[in-house]
């Protein structure tokens, strides 16, 4: 296990894995999401109060939650940087804050869409909402932090206690905004229950399978890409190309 | 250091008060509608005034080469930086708390929201204060954008928890939210204070 463990934070290997890998990974993602979406969209019931238009909660929901782990596992990874220099640890947060940040607008943007036709508005002010908005800001902070050291082990440093400040203070931001205001529909899927009938669950479950799937394989080339930046001129790269 | 230089000193005092003046400008000298939007009005301008001073906190010491003193004299660095962020706080936000309750005033807000405005403000800034320092010392070697994009977010919880407390003034809710906040503020300070001390020393690695 410990050995697995030390040689995947090793970038020759991980490289090697992921290069392997991501074909794979990103037709298989590609494909969970095409099952997912399709069968939401073509098979499933039709909602009797909220019409055709719920079908967009199979890109809604799946980005939103993509959305939210990926900041968790970044303040994860954050953690692990601050406390054993782990450097794949601030490779990942540096190749994921920009998917976090594309999920989380796409989340929001499908919101908007759905919030068009049932509410009948594109935005309100309500707490889930303004925290994903925030959630949005925090993100694009920290990729504006990316440029502004001139050494990379600094860059890291700042963009891991950001991060993992950001960690700290979402869920309190997320309580205190609820306290503010509170219009959206509580979330459906807990893991005690669910209260959406298994007919348009199970595509719903598939496609956030898939976009798991998709991030994780669009992550790890967006990691390739970080430690070939940074390995350029060391040995192991020039042997691969 | 912040008396010699007036600039870091009175910056954010007439910034703040160019900002109070803005609001009824834009939005009309409507006596009731100035009342309900004093309270955002204040926390807003209170916040957008720290960040003209957070830069300031730690950058002097930084490019005159006292930091580095600082650092290799071994002396506690976390005393140091909880004293710098305490006089930055004692001389930017302390003389906006007393204007607010003048310009709560100005604003019609009556004056138990004001006692409690100002009550919120007290807790509220050093809150602030610290996630400004936290900005400060990331961006040590050049004051930019970052550190503000930074610290709104962060700070919003006080900005929240403040004006819904004034909003409340009149029952008993506003203890349960002045509790929070003064809980929000003990919470972060250890918290802030020691990342301070990570994002200074990532400048001397």
């Amino acid at each position: 296990m410990r050995q697995l463990f030390n040689q995947l934070i090793s970038f020759p290997y991980f490289f090697k894995i992921a290069q392997i890998s991501f074909p794979y990974l990103f037709l298989l993602s590609i494909s969970v999401i095409l099952l997912g979406v399709l069968w939401g969209v073509f098979f499933s019931p039709v909602d009797v109060t909220q019409g055709e238009v719920y079908r967009i909660i199979y890109l809604h929901v799946p980005a939103a939650s993509v959305a939210q782990s990926i900041y968790y596992t970044m303040v994860i990874a954050s953690v692990t940087y601050l406390i054993w220099r782990i450097k794949m640890a601030s490779v990942f947060m540096i190749s994921m804050a920009p998917l976090g940040a594309i999920f989380t607008f796409l989340a929001l943007f499908t919101g908007a869409v759905w919030g068009q036709s049932t509410w009948g508005t594109w935005w309100v002010w309500d707490a889930r909402l303004t925290s994903t908005l925030i959630l949005l800001i925090l993100y694009l902070a920290i990729i504006s932090l990316f440029s502004s050291f001139d050494r990379r082990a600094s860059t890291d440093q700042a963009v891991s206690i950001v991060v993992l400040i950001g960690g700290i203070n979402l869920p309190i931001i997320k309580l205190s905004v609820e306290w503010w205001n509170t219009l959206h529909q509580s979330a459906s899927i807990t893991l005690s229950g669910s209260s959406i009938d298994n007919e348009m669950l199970i595509p719903l479950l598939i496609s956030i399978l898939g976009f798991y799937l998709y991030v994780t394989a669009i992550g790890m080339r967006r990691m390739q890409v970080e430690i070939l930046k940074r390995e350029i001129s060391h040995n192991w790269v020039k042997r691969i190309f | 250091m912040y008396l010699s230089r007036s600039s870091s000193f009175l910056g954010p005092i007439v910034f703040f008060l160019i900002t109070i003046t803005l609001y009824p400008l834009a939005f009309g000298s409507d006596e009731e509608q100035l009342a309900e939007l004093a309270s955002g009005i204040i926390w807003i301008s209170i916040l957008l005034a720290n960040l003209l001073s957070h830069q300031f906190i730690f950058n002097e010491d930084y490019k005159d080469g006292s930091l580095d003193l600082v650092l290799a004299s071994g002396k506690s660095l976390f005393v140091w930086a909880s004293i710098k962020i305490f006089v930055n706080w004692y001389f930017s936000s302390l003389p906006l708390i007393f204007l607010s309750l003048v310009t709560s005033f100005m604003l019609y807000l009556p004056l138990d929201a004001a006692l409690i405005l100002a009550l919120t403000l007290f807790l509220g800034t050093p809150i602030l204060s610290m996630f400004g320092a936290l900005a400060g010392a990331l961006t040590l070697e050049r004051g930019n954008i970052v550190g503000s994009s930074i610290v709104i977010p962060m700070c919003l919880p006080a900005l929240i928890l403040g004006i819904l407390a004034i909003q409340s003034y009149k029952n008993e809710e506003v203890f349960f939210y002045i509790f929070l906040l003064a809980a929000f503020l003990f919470f972060s300070i250890p918290i802030l204070i020691a990342s301070c001390l990570g994002a200074i020393r990532l400048h001397f690695e």
